[in-house]
C-alpha cells in the first residue's frame, strides 16, 4: 500500500487539530502537541483505484517564540497550511511557513486551508491577498472543522496531487 | 581477425584496379557472402570470393570506412595505457555502482584485493589507516564498551537484587554445583523476555516499512506508532543532540514498567523493538544484524523510498527473526499427593510436639501446685512409658494429689502418683492434726504464728479438752511447732459439777460381811442412777463422755484378802444394780479397795459402819 506523510502546519489556534480530528479518529492524546510538539494520526483513502494511507503529522502551531520544528516536516510528501479566517495575521504566518518549507524541504504539494468558514461574516482576510495567492498557483480551500465543510475534499485533493 | 586482414588486402588491391571496379567487386563479394549466409546450399555452388573483381572490394571499402576509422581509434586507445586509464576512469564509478547493486559478485571479487591493499598500507604506514578509522573507532568503541557495561551492570543489578532472597540462596547452590558464577546463574534465571512488536521505520519520512507482532500482542495502529516514534526520536535528537541536524543521538532504549523499547538506527531506516521483560544485551546484536542485512540487500529501494512498500518486497520474514522470547524454565511440578504425605507427617509431628509441649506445661503447673501444698514434698516428675510419674512424700492430712490433678486439665490416666506417707511438721498440717485428733470445741481457734513457729489456741475449752491438748502437744516430735494453750480459758459446766459432786457424795452402806447393800439403800442407788444418767447427757452435750469408777470398801475387821474380795463383790453388786437401773455397763468400772482406803480412819463401830461401803468417782474421757 502507498503511504504518504502529510504535515498540518499553521499558526497557533487556527484549528489544525480540530481539522485533523474532524477527518480522522484520533488515538493519541492531544497532550503530545504540548510535550513533543506533534501528534500523528492516520487516514486511508482511495486515489483513483489505489488505496493511499495518509500519515498526518499535526505539528504544534508557530508563533514568534516557537518556530515549527522543521525536523517534523522532513520526509513529508505534502502539507496543509491552515489559516484562521478570522485572524488576518495567521495568513502571514502561513506564508512564512511555506517559504521555510520550500527552502528547507523543497517544492512539495501543499494546500492552503482557510479555516473557520462557518464564521465567514467575521473574516478579516484581505480578499486581494487571497486572490494574489490564487494567482500565484496556491490551491485554496475554505474549510470548517466545526461543520466539516470541504475537509474531505481538501485531503482528497492533496492526496491526488501527491500521488500524481 | 578476418575483417582486419580483409580490409588490409582490400586496401592493397585498390591500388591495382580502378576505384569503381574495386568497389563493385567488393559489393559483389559482400552480396555473395550474404547469399551464402541466408542459404547454406549456395555455399557449395557459388565461389567463395570473386577474386580480382575490384568492384566488390570498392563496395566493401565504402561500407566499412567509418567503422574502420572508429576501430582504429579504439585500438589506439586500448594500446595506449594512458588513454585506456582515462577512458576507464570515466566509467569506473558507474560500473562499480551497477555491479554492486546487481549482486555481491563485485564485493566478493574485490575483497581479497582490498584486504591485501589494506595489509600493504598498514605495513607501509599504520598511521594512515589509524587516521582513517579514528573518527569511526571512537564512537564504535564507546558504544561497545557502553553495551558491555550495560550487560555487566544488568548482571550485577540482578545479582544484587537476588543475593539475599530465598531464591538467591537456591541459585548460589546451583552456581556452586554447576561451577558457574553466581551472576551467570542469576542472569540465566532472570533473562525472561518476549519481543512483542518490531517496527521497521523509514528514517526520513517516519513511514512504517513493516511491522511484525507476537501473537496476542496488543498495540495501537502501527503506522501511527511508527510516526510518533519517529517524532519522539526527532524531538530527542533536536532537543539534546549537540549538533543540529545530526543523524545520531536518538533514543536507544526506553523503559516503561515491564515494557522496554530498543531502537537500532541505520542509515535509511531504524528498527524499534517493543520488549516485555529483561532481554539479554546480546539481543542488540540480533537487531543490529537484522537491520544491517536489510540495508545491505535493500539499499537502493530504501534510499529511493517514496511511500510504496511494494518496492521493498517481503520484509516480514526478515523481521520475524527478531520476535524472540525466552521463558522462565518451568519448574518440575510435583504431584500434590506427593506433598500430602510429608505435609501430613509434618502436621502430625507438629501436633504431637504441641500436645507434648502443652502436656509438659500442664504437668509442670501441676507439680508447682503440689509443691505449694503443705505436707507434700515432690521428689521427682518424669515421663516414662508414655506416662508422667510424679513421686514424693505426703502427709495423710495434706491435700489429695488426685483432686489437684482433676483440676489441672490432665487426664488421670496420663499421670501416675507415687506418694510415701510421712508426718509433716508444717504448722498448717499440725493444726489439721490437732483438729482431727482433738476435735476442738467450737469456741476454740487455732492460729499459726509463722515467725515463732507457734500454734496458739484461743477461746474457751473444758478442762478435760485442755488436758488432752496438752498431752498431744507433749507427744509431738521434736522440731514441731510449739503449741501455746496459755490463752485458753478453762470452763466448767455448773450442772455437770453439781451432778458430779452429788454422785461422788453418795455412799452405799453395807452390813458387816454382806456383799449386798443394807436395807434402805435402794433409794440411794436410785438417786445415783438418776443423777448418773443426767450427768451422761450433760457431758455429751458438752462434747465429752464420762466414766464412773465404783470402788468397794470393807472395814478393818477380818482378813485382808477377805476384805478385798468382799469389797470387790460389793462394787460388782452395785454396778449390777446400776445396770439394772439403765446405766450402760461400759461406763462403769469397778475397783476393790478392801480396808486399805477407809473412809474413816477410826475403829469405832460408827466409823467401821461407814467404811463398809461403796463410793463413786466420776471421770471424763473422749
Amino acid at each position: 500500500m502507498l503511504q504518504k506523510k502529510v504535515c498540518v502546519l499553521g499558526a497557533f489556534g487556527v484549528g489544525k487539530t480540530s481539522l485533523v480530528r474532524r477527518y480522522v479518529q484520533s488515538i493519541f492524546s492531544d497532550a503530545y502537541l504540548t510535550t513533543v510538539g506533534v501528534k500523528v494520526d492516520k487516514k486511508t483513502l482511495t486515489v483513483g483505484t489505489e488505496p493511499v494511507t495518509l500519515v498526518l503529522w499535526d505539528v504544534a502551531g508557530e508563533d514568534d517564540v516557537n518556530a515549527i520544528r522543521m525536523t517534523y516536516v522532513r520526509g513529508a510528501a505534502g502539507y496543509f497550511l491552515v489559516v484562521d479566517g478570522t485572524r488576518a495575521e495567521t495568513l502571514e504566518v502561513a506564508r512564512r511557513i511555506q517559504e521555510r518549507v520550500t527552502k528547507e524541504i523543497g517544492p512539495i504539494p501543499f494546500m492552503l486551508l482557510l479555516n473557520k468558514a462557518d464564521l465567514q461574516e467575521n473574516w478579516e482576510l484581505p480578499t486581494q491577498s487571497i486572490e494574489a495567492l490564487e494567482r500565484a498557483g496556491w490551491a485554496i480551500f475554505r474549510t470548517s472543522a466545526k461543520t466539516g465543510d470541504s475537509v474531505e475534499e481538501a485531503f482528497q485533493e492533496l492526496a491526488k496531487r501527491m500521488v500524481a | 581477425m578476418p575483417g582486419l586482414s580483409l580490409a588490409a588486402r582490400d586496401a592493397s588491391s585498390t591500388a591495382e584496379t580502378p576505384p569503381e571496379a574495386a568497389r563493385a567487386r567488393q559489393l559483389a563479394a559482400l552480396l555473395l557472402e550474404v547469399a551464402r549466409c541466408v542459404d547454406k546450399d549456395l555455399a557449395s555452388v557459388l565461389p567463395s570470393r570473386l577474386d580480382g573483381d575490384p568492384r566488390l572490394e570498392a563496395v566493401r571499402s565504402v561500407l566499412l570506412e567509418q567503422d574502420r576509422a572508429a576501430f582504429d581509434r579504439l585500438q589506439q586507445k586500448v594500446n595506449d595505457p594512458q588513454q585506456l586509464a582515462e577512458a576507464i576512469s570515466a566509467v569506473l564509478a558507474r560500473a562499480f555502482d551497477l555491479a554492486g547493486s546487481r549482486d555481491e559478485q563485485l564485493a566478493t571479487v574485490l575483497a581479497p584485493t582490498m584486504e591485501r591493499a589494506t595489509q600493504a598500507s598498514i605495513r607501509r604506514d599504520p598511521n594512515v589507516l589509524v587516521g582513517i578509522l579514528y573518527p569511526l573507532m571512537g564512537p564504535a568503541i564507546s558504544k561497545s564498551i557502553a553495551e558491555t557495561l550495560d550487560g555487566t551492570l544488568h548482571g550485577l543489578n540482578q545479582a544484587f537484587k537476588h543475593s539475599f532472597s530465598w531464591r538467591g540462596l537456591k541459585w548460589r547452590l546451583e552456581a556452586y554445583r554447576s561451577g558457574s558464577t553466581f551472576a551467570d546463574v542469576v542472569l540465566k534465571h532472570t533473562v525472561v523476555f518476549r519481543v512483542e512488536h518490531v517496527f521497521l521505520i523509514h528514517r526520513k519520512t517516519g513511514l512504517l516499512l513493516e511491522h511484525v507482532a507476537a501473537p496476542q500482542a496488543a498495540s495501537q495502529d502501527p503506522h501511527m506508532v511508527s510516526g510518533m516514534l519517529t517524532a519522539i526520536q526527532d524531538f530527542v535528537r533536536d532537543s539534546f543532540s549537540p549538533e543540529k541536524g545530526s543523524s545520531g543521538g536518538g533514543i536507544d532504549s526506553l523503559r516503561l514498567g515491564e515494557l522496554l523499547l530498543w531502537c537500532e538506527e541505520g542509515p535509511s531506516a531504524f528498527l524499534a523493538a517493543v520488549i516485555r521483560g529483561n532481554p539479554p544485551e546480546t539481543f542488540h546484536t540480533v537487531l543490529r544484524g537484522t537491520l544491517a542485512r536489510i540495508h545491505e540487500e535493500l539499499r537502493g529501494p530504501l534510499d529511493e523510498f517514496n511511500g510504496d512498500s511494494a518496492t521493498l518486497g517481503d520484509l516480514v520474514a526478515r523481521l520475524e527473526g527478531c520476535l524472540q522470547q525466552q521463558e522462565q524454565p518451568q519448574e518440575k511440578r510435583i504431584s500434590p499427593w506427593l506433598w500430602a504425605l510429608p505435609l501430613a507427617l509434618v502436621l502430625a509431628l507438629a501436633s504431637w510436639m504441641v500436645l507434648r509441649t502443652v502436656e509438659a506445661y500442664r504437668v509442670e503447673a501441676y507439680v508447682q501446685e503440689l509443691r505449694g501444698q503443705p505436707g507434700v514434698v515432690v521428689t521427682g516428675a518424669e515421663r516414662r512409658d508414655g506416662k508422667w510419674h510424679v513421686s514424693g512424700l505426703r502427709d495423710p492430712l495434706a491435700a489429695d494429689p488426685a483432686e489437684l490433678l482433676a483440676n489441672s486439665n490432665l487426664g488421670p490416666e496420663r499421670v501416675v502418683g507415687h506418694w510415701e506417707p510421712y508426718q509433716a511438721l508444717n504448722p498448717a498440717i499440725v493444726v489439721r492434726r490437732i483438729r482431727s485428733t482433738l476435735n476442738p470445741p467450737p469456741d476454740v481457734a487455732l492460729l499459726i504464728d509463722g515467725k515463732s513457729n507457734t500454734i496458739r489456741a484461743l477461746g474457751n475449752a473444758p478442762q478435760h479438752w485442755v488436758e488432752k491438748a496438752r498431752a498431744l502437744a507433749a507427744a509431738l516430735p521434736a522440731g514441731s511447732p510449739r503449741i501455746d494453750l496459755s490463752a485458753l480459758k478453762d470452763i466448767q459446766d455448773p450442772t455437770f459439777i453439781r451432778l458430779r459432786n452429788a454422785i461422788q457424795a453418795h455412799i452405799i452402806s453395807f452390813d458387816s460381811g454382806a456383799p449386798r447393800p443394807g436395807p434402805g439403800q435402794e433409794a440411794a442407788l436410785d438417786a445415783v442412777a438418776s443423777e448418773l444418767g443426767e450427768l451422761i447427757r450433760v457431758a455429751r452435750g458438752l462434747g465429752f463422755s464420762v466414766r464412773v469408777m465404783i470402788t468397794g470398801h470393807a472395814d478393818s475387821t477380818g482378813k485382808e484378802t477377805s476384805n478385798l474380795s468382799l469389797s470387790a463383790a460389793r462394787a460388782e453388786v452395785v454396778r449390777s444394780m446400776l445396770r439394772a437401773r439403765g446405766i450402760a455397763p461400759d461406763l462403769l468400772s469397778v475397783r476393790s479397795a478392801g480396808a486399805l482406803e477407809p473412809l474413816r480412819p477410826g475403829a469405832s463401830e460408827q466409823e467401821q459402819a461407814i467404811n463398809r461401803s461403796v463410793t463413786f468417782t466420776v471421770s471424763t474421757s473422749d
